[in-house]
């Protein structure tokens, strides 16, 4: 299971409502985006990490995990426009190193915004989510089920690597790439194994063709959704000011 | 037979056939009743149809010839009986993977009562009785693919109770169970037996299990019950549990030798637990006669 999972599963405030952990991340995201200064976008970024760290006490070790990947990117992303190619010269940007610490900054923030999401909210409350906004119930099941069936694959390819391994199957980087191509072809076949099995597990609740569950949604406190407000005001002031 | 003299079974199947792609005959002729009330353990070994048979029994898979009669009636398979059998009839399945779909135990167990036409408080007193009997109410909130294996189970036979079946199919429902998580499980089902009055129905490779659960016993062989009656008439029947590749229980051959010896008297009871043979033994020591 992804660390993300996990973590949003577990977190302190993995039974805040969604509407309170969304107003926070989109609020803050579009100030990111919105406030023309890099400081302001800054801001954000600390103010999420913290919100983050301290807030949904997510481990510095997880958040930093989850934060390596989409960081590399960015970086990449951004570094590039620093520069210029002219007639094969490779040459420093006019403002190119302002462009990107700019962008850099928007982005890093806005990352750290989508973080906190992912990070405490589990996907299954945010398909709900996207079902209360209006997404049609067909593909908002489609999106839970493949989520569910994500673990399952996951699982099965876990265990099918193991076996191969024991088998000395990864003893050489020929046969690694063989074994890494037997395990793909097999997949397919089991994932869809699986999907008819959970087929008859379904029908066998009564199942006819709707995926509906009873879900307590505990409703945003009037408190919590102020404090949100004023946070993202006082940020939204500051970085106003910086420029 | 006059009809008076036979009562109706709850559930009964008649010379079932089913067999699946590829030729193979997994059900040849097979006959099972379930009696209200009456615990009953499907015997076989691997490959012997028993989930098949389950899979009829719920409506899941049509036969190929023969019939299911529910209270003495040919089942119907369009939705609108299909809904009503499966209210009556619930079937957990051996792998709780293939049953648990939702983000939460609560939710996945609000899924059965829901597709019942529930109300919202119908269906979430529904859910805390099914929680509360399978004693999982502490996982409500517990994302379902998180869970260990032994809780899967628990949820999934909870995803069945909530919709408050007269009978339960449990297929292999110790399969893979510690020693502790079956001790746990049966007890668990004798209580929601004595509770809800669900009549209890699993399948299994396990004599010894069988032994001790069951008040009649159904032995599977090559798609066909060899037979089916009280569990002391089945299971002290070896040759027919020879074929079956299957070998009288333990405690069974436990008791029937202490009744030769004169432990046990003719007409009191066969051990049907290891505490009731040790019981037994030390009553024994206390009247060194019986042994000599």
């Amino acid at each position: 299971m992804s660390i993300i999972d996990t973590s949003a599963n577990l977190n302190r405030w993995r039974t805040r409502p969604l509407a309170e952990k969304a107003l926070l991340a989109i609020g803050m995201l579009l100030i990111a985006v919105a406030v023309p200064s890099w400081e302001g976008a800054l801001l954000v970024a600390v103010v999420m990490a913290g919100v983050t760290l301290l807030g949904a006490r997510i481990a510095p070790a997880v958040w930093w995990q989850a934060l390596a990947a989409p960081l590399g990117f960015l970086l990449i992303g951004s570094l590039t426009l620093a520069f210029q190619v002219s007639d094969w010269h490779v040459s420093l940007a006019p403002h190119g190193l302002e462009l990107s610490l700019r962008l850099m900054a928007r982005a890093f923030a806005a990352t750290l915004c989508l973080l906190f999401l992912a990070l405490t909210t589990p996907a299954t409350d945010l398909v709900a989510g996207l079902r209360r906004l209006g997404v049609p119930a067909e593909i908002a099941e489609m999106a839970l089920l493949m989520y569910r069936f994500l673990f399952l694959l996951v699982d099965t390819a876990h265990a099918m690597n193991v076996a191969q391994a024991a088998r000395l199957c990864h003893i050489t980087r020929r046969r690694r790439m063989h074994s890494l191509g037997l395990l793909v072809a097999n997949l397919m076949p089991r994932a869809l194994a699986r999907a008819a099995a959970l087929e008859v597990g379904l029908a066998a609740r009564g199942w006819h063709g709707e995926l509906r569950v009873q879900r307590d949604t505990r409703a945003a406190s009037r408190a919590a959704i102020a404090a949100i407000v004023l946070l993202e005001g006082v940020v939204l002031c500051i970085a106003l000011r910086t420029r | 037979m006059h009809r008076a003299a036979h009562p109706v079974s709850l559930l009964e199947a008649r010379a079932l056939a089913h067999s699946y792609p590829g030729g193979v005959r997994a059900l040849d002729g097979l006959d099972l009743r379930i009696e209200r009330g009456r615990r009953l353990a499907i015997l076989g070994p691997n490959g012997s149809g028993k989930t098949t048979a389950l899979l009829h029994l719920n409506g899941i898979l049509k036969p190929h010839a023969g019939t299911v009669l529910l209270d003495g009636e040919p089942a119907a398979y369009d939705t609108h009986s299909l809904t009503g059998w499966r209210r009556r009839v619930g079937l957990v399945l051996q792998n709780a993977d293939d049953q648990l779909f939702a983000a939460t135990v609560a939710e996945d167990v609000s899924f059965g009562p829901l597709n019942l036409g529930l109300d919202a408080a119908q269906v979430r007193s529904r859910v805390q009785y099914a929680l509360a009997a399978l004693h999982v109410t502490a996982l409500a909130e517990r994302a379902t693919h998180m869970l260990s294996f032994g809780q899967k189970k628990r949820v999934a036979i909870a995803g069945l109770v909530a919709m408050q079946p007269e009978v339960l199919l449990l297929d292999e429902p110790t399969a893979g169970l510690d020693r502790q998580g079956t001790e746990d499980l049966l007890a668990v089902l004798a209580e929601l037996e004595r509770s809800s009055g669900a009549t209890l129905v699993l399948s299994t490779h396990d004599v010894d299990l069988a032994w001790r659960f069951a008040d009649d016993v159904a032995l599977f062989d090559s798609g066909r019950t060899i037979s089916q009656g009280p569990v002391t008439e089945t299971l002290m029947a070896p040759d027919l549990l020879r074929q079956a590749g299957l070998a009288m229980p333990f405690l069974l051959r436990f008791g029937l030798r202490a009744r030769e010896v004169g432990m046990l008297g003719d007409n009191e009871p066969l051990p049907r637990t290891p505490e009731a043979a040790l019981e037994l033994l030390s009553l024994a020591r206390s009247v060194p006669s019986a042994l000599d």
